[in-house]
């Protein structure tokens, strides 16, 4: 496999877990255009922790993924209570409060003679964990979709289980759920922290893959197209966000003979896409139809 | 641990420096560029340097097809082509193989008389 290849496919693994989060989110009847946030929390926190401390990434990841939930926890206590568009236009807000966060975030340390750390809008370079610990590109691919592949199992364990019914509940028509006894705002805000740590840990992997991040790589570009992987692959069920992201990566690199007119063909196949199937590719009624055929 | 291998060693886990030149080629966006790598102040030869670009608000959306850059004549120096897909602030990922493993990003401003570094 060449450079390009693997270099692709890495990123297809790292914003499927972006794109696993903003499904949670819409299964659960919410839209957020700011999960980027919470991608560039992981990034950062686990950025930090390797680079600055000598972390190993594992525990850096776990580390960051409970920084992710708990953000996104904080972010949905006020904002949960909002509803369709409000809070919708609530998670942009809240992520360009992140952004600009890190913007202002200077955390500077000494390593090997020479300073390291977030530097605000200059960035932060040198998460090189990889580097250092002679992790071939082919195996850090492998490393993504080993995590992704557990991440999917557990998401179609959950599916499959009564807490599955219940966020599907709670997401097509809370006031039903409520009114059988199920907590909407706590499940809600679970949901959320869920999504919280999904985002995160494909921020550490990403950072770590990059090397070097950015406040602009976390901005609303990067939320729109997470929203948009679970949006055209499908909402019913987990691996629809997969095939999103699948397509948009791929469909981007496929159409590189139109130079920078690609994202406006793109743009407009997302749109044709959404009018005649406006729950994604893989919606509830494809995934019933695949199942019966093949049971 | 002597003096001697600790100071070898601080220059070996100095990172590597990149200084980048390029030049439009005539057509939309293409550019030929120059890429002069050093560690610890000496060129750094036989490098083997994959490299990359992406627009840092889109890095997904916008970017470039990797392609491997030639050793030029000058110790520390490669040669490679860019072909962007449209003028302003493109992130240059240099992965680098060989004598050391990193990768370097730099950010440069590119427009129709070549690239400025922006930070």
């Amino acid at each position: 496999m060449d450079d390009y290849a693997i270099g692709v496919l890495t990123n297809i693994g790292l914003f499927s877990f972006l794109a696993l989060s903003a499904y949670l989110l819409l299964v659960a009847g919410e839209m957020s255009f700011g999960q980027q946030a919470f991608f560039g929390v992981g990034a950062y926190a686990g950025g930090i922790l390797t680079a600055l401390y000598g972390w190993p990434l594992p525990l850096a990841a776990l580390a960051a993924m409970a920084l992710g939930a708990l953000a996104q926890f904080l972010v949905g206590l006020p904002t949960l209570r909002l509803r369709g568009l409000y809070f919708a236009m609530a998670t942009l807000a809240a992520a360009e409060m992140f952004r600009i966060l890190f913007e202002l975030f200077h955390w500077r340390v000494e390593r090997n003679g020479e300073l390291a750390g977030p530097d605000g809008t200059q960035g932060f370079r040198g998460i090189r964990w990889i580097f250092e610990h002679g992790i071939e590109p082919v195996h850090y691919l492998i490393l993504v979709y080993a995590l992704l592949a557990v991440i999917l199992l557990l998401l179609v364990w959950v599916e499959r289980s009564r807490l599955g019914a219940v966020l599907r509940g709670v997401g097509l028509d809370p006031e039903l759920a409520a009114s059988v006894g199920i907590d909407v705002q706590k499940a809600k805000l679970g949901v959320a922290a869920a999504a919280g740590a999904l985002a995160a840990l494909g921020g550490v992997l990403y950072a770590h893959h990059n090397t070097y991040i950015e406040p602009r790589n976390f901005d609303i570009m990067l939320g729109v197209h997470s929203l948009a992987y679970a949006l055209i692959g499908g909402l019913g069920t987990a691996f629809g966000p997969l095939l999103g992201v699948l397509l948009d990566i791929g469909v981007l690199e496929g159409t590189r003979f139109f130079h920078g007119y690609r994202m406006i063909v793109f743009g407009g196949l997302v749109a044709v896409l959404l009018v005649f199937r406006p729950r994604g590719l893989l919606d509830e009624r494809m995934v019933l139809w695949i199942r019966r055929r093949f049971s | 641990m002597d003096t001697a291998t600790f100071l070898l060693s601080l220059v070996l886990a100095q990172t590597p420096q990149a200084d980048l030149r390029c030049t439009p080629t005539g057509e939309d966006f293409i550019y030929d560029c120059t890429v002069t790598l050093a560690r610890g102040g000496k060129p750094l030869e036989r490098a083997e340097i994959t490299v990359g670009a992406d627009m840092p608000s889109m890095p997904m959306a916008h970017s470039v097809r990797p392609s491997k850059a030639r050793p030029g004549t000058k110790p520390g120096e490669y040669h490679f082509r860019l072909d962007l897909e449209m003028l302003g602030e493109w992130a240059v990922k240099l992965r680098l193989g060989g004598p050391v493993r990193d990768q370097l990003t730099l950010h440069y401003e590119f427009d129709s008389q070549g690239a400025t570094r922006r930070k």
